[in-house]
């Protein structure tokens, strides 16, 4: 056996039938496993992230948003390119004919209706801009900050469980890792903020590197969280671990297991909206007083790379809130029925299943940006040391405490090959106390705050069409 | 809440906010000294759109002046042509022999577009001011709402943007005659959007908390700067000149003043960003009222444009060629506060002087003393809460 992981060499051994895998089917296995996930799934969406911002966007804003680019222009440039042997005449009857197949004019007009083409017109335009690097720039530092943006994005993805039999790296400290390798991206925007030369993005850049530097700790926190409750980083022990034989597989999941997870899956996301600066936290990159913060200076394909960054981010906040609180790969329904399935089949609705989910965080994030205002530099400070970080040690505390009452786990395996600590089984009364007690806690905290500080003003009350 | 800048170093840097900045509603630019994130002190520098309109006043005749009145404040130009006028009307007034008459129809014509103008332009203050705060979202739904005034408007006078509408002795044209009921529906669509508007943005958390206690000015503080207007209600100074000092027939309309009361609880102050951004919703609120009841007011249309109730416009041919000779002041409240003509007549066909005092002049003025120790976020809301329009500050 190669030691490459469990899923290059499952798939290899599977690729080489009873045999030892040769060279050959090792690679095969490796490239499927290594290089397929990220661009069949993660480039994609990421890329795909301006069309679906750009159409949530306008959902919310009561617009359109792109609906005139459709895919015509860069299927006929595809025409052009594939027959270019033949006549220019030839090549236009050849794409006539093929775009008056049935399915294909009506998908053509969807593209269209969805500006789909938005996507390659934005390509090309980014490809054409002029590649400007500033006099006062710091040429090598600038030039290298859109490749570590995007190094610091993608890197977490290795030890990211896809499905089952795809996940690159099971590394018993995958979670660590996650964290340590999205660190690279403070790095990218302060070199990008430094080496611009321009005070703006430097501004930028350094409100970036507080505030990533900062939302560490709580995302830290939020995932030891989880890693107390499973006895383990290994985020496909994690995955494993919340399996649940049964019809509704999802009570499983970490987030249903205890309030205090819920707390600590809520900080992860509002943590990682903080790590790839989206609103409210976006006051790195804040429109209207930075114009665009870090990446001011930066122009056509090297700024492409930066909102790629910034997209894969957001996946990569949506995949580990996914992994480990969302039952990763798992589905909500009838996990064990789907376990059965032949292994290809298999493979691929566990990605569906992972795909929508980290969707639906990516989604989520949109609605909150075009939604809310952007918080102030102290007060994204002030909620992150005086708000999150207590709240994360207030839920690490509170599992400790269940987890002792639960009286303790027990070693195991998670899918009879990962190790991990089997969660406390807490029994029926165990969870419902384990739910009751912190709930009503929090609701009696919540009712004497609001009590004390939620007075609106009449006025207010008349604003929003309540009151006299 | 102000910051000391405190670098041991006292090492500062100068940042250049516009004159091409989004944030800075137009040309206006702003040298911020800054310690970090804290102001630590800023100059606004104006001056990139002067285009001497107040110089042209002496060349033009009375009445052609009043297209460069929409230029003045082009985001309520209703309300800068009728300042205008109503100081054109005033001085005709001085003497007996000259005096005009506008008639009630065209009074109340011009009370409507003039409260309309108001809420589209209070659309764009409160909707810019959401998008300085961050949220870009609250900006198009208030600007979806400007455009049905918009709408009306262009019925009404053909424009969009700059109207000259209102003339010397009425306005231009007639209400179109579905035009009231038009204007009526708007306004309660226009409730029922306000309300959604307020629940998105007004009331949200970190709005509040980004305006609360930002860029205080007190009572005392504003009028000593000559704040007027939304600006100087909003630091709790009960005072409008709709009321206070009534021109038209605002005068028969009872005017409920709104000014600022610590809209934003415990954390805010009265006279802050917040109170300012909300005193101009509670004047849409108002505006809203005031156009209903100046729709029950409206007299039918007469078949002659001189007549005295249901007509629009008075016969000034002969009073503008010769007008008394004197000087004259007269305010109006508009919706960036009083706006003012200063006008000087010699008694020819053209004005001998005329000059104009706007609201943003006095809010652009008190930028210098209210930006020290604020946030550099902060600098982009405290202009938008001020609510300036370059080009009236320049002229």
């Amino acid at each position: 056996m190669s030691d490459l992981g469990y899923a290059v060499d499952a798939l290899a051994q599977w690729l080489a039938g009873s045999g030892k895998p040769g060279w050959f089917a090792v690679l095969l296995a490796a490239i499927t496993v290594w290089v397929l996930p990220m661009l069949l799934v993660i480039f994609p969406i990421a890329s795909l992230g301006q069309i679906f911002e750009r159409k949530i966007a306008a959902a919310i804003q009561r617009r359109v948003g792109p609906n005139s680019v459709g895919l015509d222009g860069p299927l006929r440039f595809a025409f052009r390119m594939l027959l270019c042997f033949l006549p220019r005449t030839t090549q236009d009857k050849a794409f006539a004919t093929f775009t008056n197949l049935p399915g294909i004019r009506q998908f053509l007009r969807i593209a269209k209706s969805l500006g789909l083409g938005q996507l390659a017109a934005d390509g090309v335009k980014m490809l054409g801009k002029e590649d400007l690097i500033p006099a006062g720039a710091d040429g090598i530092v600038f030039r290298l900050a859109p490749y570590l943006a995007l190094t610091g994005a993608f890197l977490p993805f290795c030890v990211v469980p896809f499905a089952h039999h795809l996940v690159m790296l099971e590394v018993p400290v995958g979670a660590l890792y996650a964290i340590a390798a999205s660190g690279v991206t403070v790095m990218a925007l302060k070199m990008a903020g430094w080496g611009s030369g321009s005070k703006w993005s430097m501004l930028g850049g350094m409100r970036a590197v507080a505030q990533l530097v900062s939302y560490e700790i709580p995302v830290g926190l939020a995932v030891a969280g989880v890693v107390l409750w499973c006895g383990t980083m290994d985020l496909h022990a994690i995955v494993g671990q919340q399996y649940h034989s049964g019809v509704f597989s999802l009570l499983g999941w970490n987030l249903l297991q205890s309030p205090f997870l819920l707390l600590l899956a809520c900080v992860l996301f509002f943590g990682g909206l903080a790590e790839c600066q989206r609103t409210p936290f976006d006051m790195a990159e804040a429109e209207s007083e930075l114009v665009s913060g870090f990446n001011i200076e930066y122009s056509g394909l090297r700024w492409g790379m930066f909102a790629m960054a910034e997209y894969t981010e957001m996946l990569l906040v949506g995949s580990l809130v996914a992994t480990l609180f969302l039952g990763g790969y798992q589905s909500p329904i009838g996990e064990q029925w789907l376990v059965s399935l032949p292994v290809a089949i298999e493979t691929l609705l566990h990605i569906t299943i992972f795909i929508l989910k980290v969707l639906a965080s990516f989604l989520l994030m949109m609605w909150i940006r075009w939604t809310l205002p952007r918080f102030r530099v102290d007060q994204v400070m002030r909620l992150c040391w005086l708000t999150l970080v207590p709240l994360c040690l207030l839920s690490l505390l509170g599992i400790a405490v269940t987890m002792l009452a639960g009286g303790g786990a027990e070693m195991g395996e998670a899918y009879g090959r990962l190790p991990a600590r089997l969660q406390p089984q807490l029994g029926t009364t165990g969870h419902l106390l384990g739910w009751a007690i912190p709930l009503a806690i929090g609701i009696v905290v919540v009712r004497i705050a609001r009590k004390r500080h939620g007075q609106v003003h009449p006025a207010l009350q008349r604003l929003t069409g309540g009151g006299a | 809440m102000t910051i000391e800048a405190t670098t041991p170093s006292g090492e500062r840097m100068i940042l250049n906010m516009g004159p091409h900045h989004p944030a800075t509603h137009g040309v206006l630019r702003i040298v911020v000294e800054s310690d970090g994130e804290v102001v630590a002190n800023c100059t606004p520098d104006h001056g990139y759109l002067h285009r001497s309109i107040e110089k042209i006043g002496e060349c033009v005749e009375w009445q052609m002046f009043v297209p460069y009145t929409d230029r003045i404040d082009y985001v309520c130009a209703m309300n800068a042509n009728l300042a205008y006028c109503v100081g054109v009307e005033q001085l005709l007034r001085s003497d007996p022999g000259t005096a005009v008459q506008v008639p009630f129809r065209a009074e109340c014509i011009r009370v409507l577009v003039a409260e309309l103008n108001r809420i589209s332009s209070h659309m764009i203050a409160v909707g810019a001011m959401a998008m300085d705060v961050g949220a870009v979202t609250p900006f198009l739904h208030s600007i979806a709402q400007r455009e049905m005034v918009n709408d009306i408007f262009e019925k009404l006078c053909g424009q969009r943007l700059t109207y000259n509408y209102i003339t010397v002795g009425g306005v231009a044209y007639d209400l179109t005659p579905g035009a009231p009921d038009e204007i009526a529906s708007f306004l309660n669509t226009f409730e029922k959007e306000m309300v959604r508007f307020n629940k998105l943005i007004t009331t949200n958390t970190i709005f509040r908390d980004r305006c609360a206690s930002v860029a205080v000015v007190t009572s005392d503080e504003a009028i000593a700067w000559g704040l007027v207007g939304p600006n100087l209600r909003g630091s709790g100074v009960d005072w409008d000149l709709r009321r206070d000092e009534p021109y038209g027939i605002y005068g028969q309309l009872a005017v409920r003043v709104p000014f600022g009361e610590r809209f934003a609880g415990r954390h805010g102050a009265v006279g802050d960003c917040y109170d300012r951004y909300i005193v101009r919703l509670l004047e849409v609120q108002e505006s809203v009222r005031l156009c209903r009841e100046v729709l029950k007011l409206l007299p039918p249309p007469a078949p002659k444009a001189t007549d005295q109730t249901g007509g629009f416009q008075a016969d000034v041919k002969k009073q503008l060629a010769r007008p008394p000779k004197g000087e004259m002041y007269s305010r109006t409240e508009a919706p960036r506060g009083e706006m003012g003509y200063f006008i000087v007549s010699d008694g020819t066909k053209v004005p001998y002087r005329v000059r104009c005092r706007t609201g943003s002049f006095s809010a652009a003025g008190i930028f210098h003393h209210v930006m020290k120790g604020i946030f550099l976020a902060d600098v982009v809301a405290v202009i938008g809460s001020f609510d300036v329009v370059v080009p009236e500050i320049d002229r």
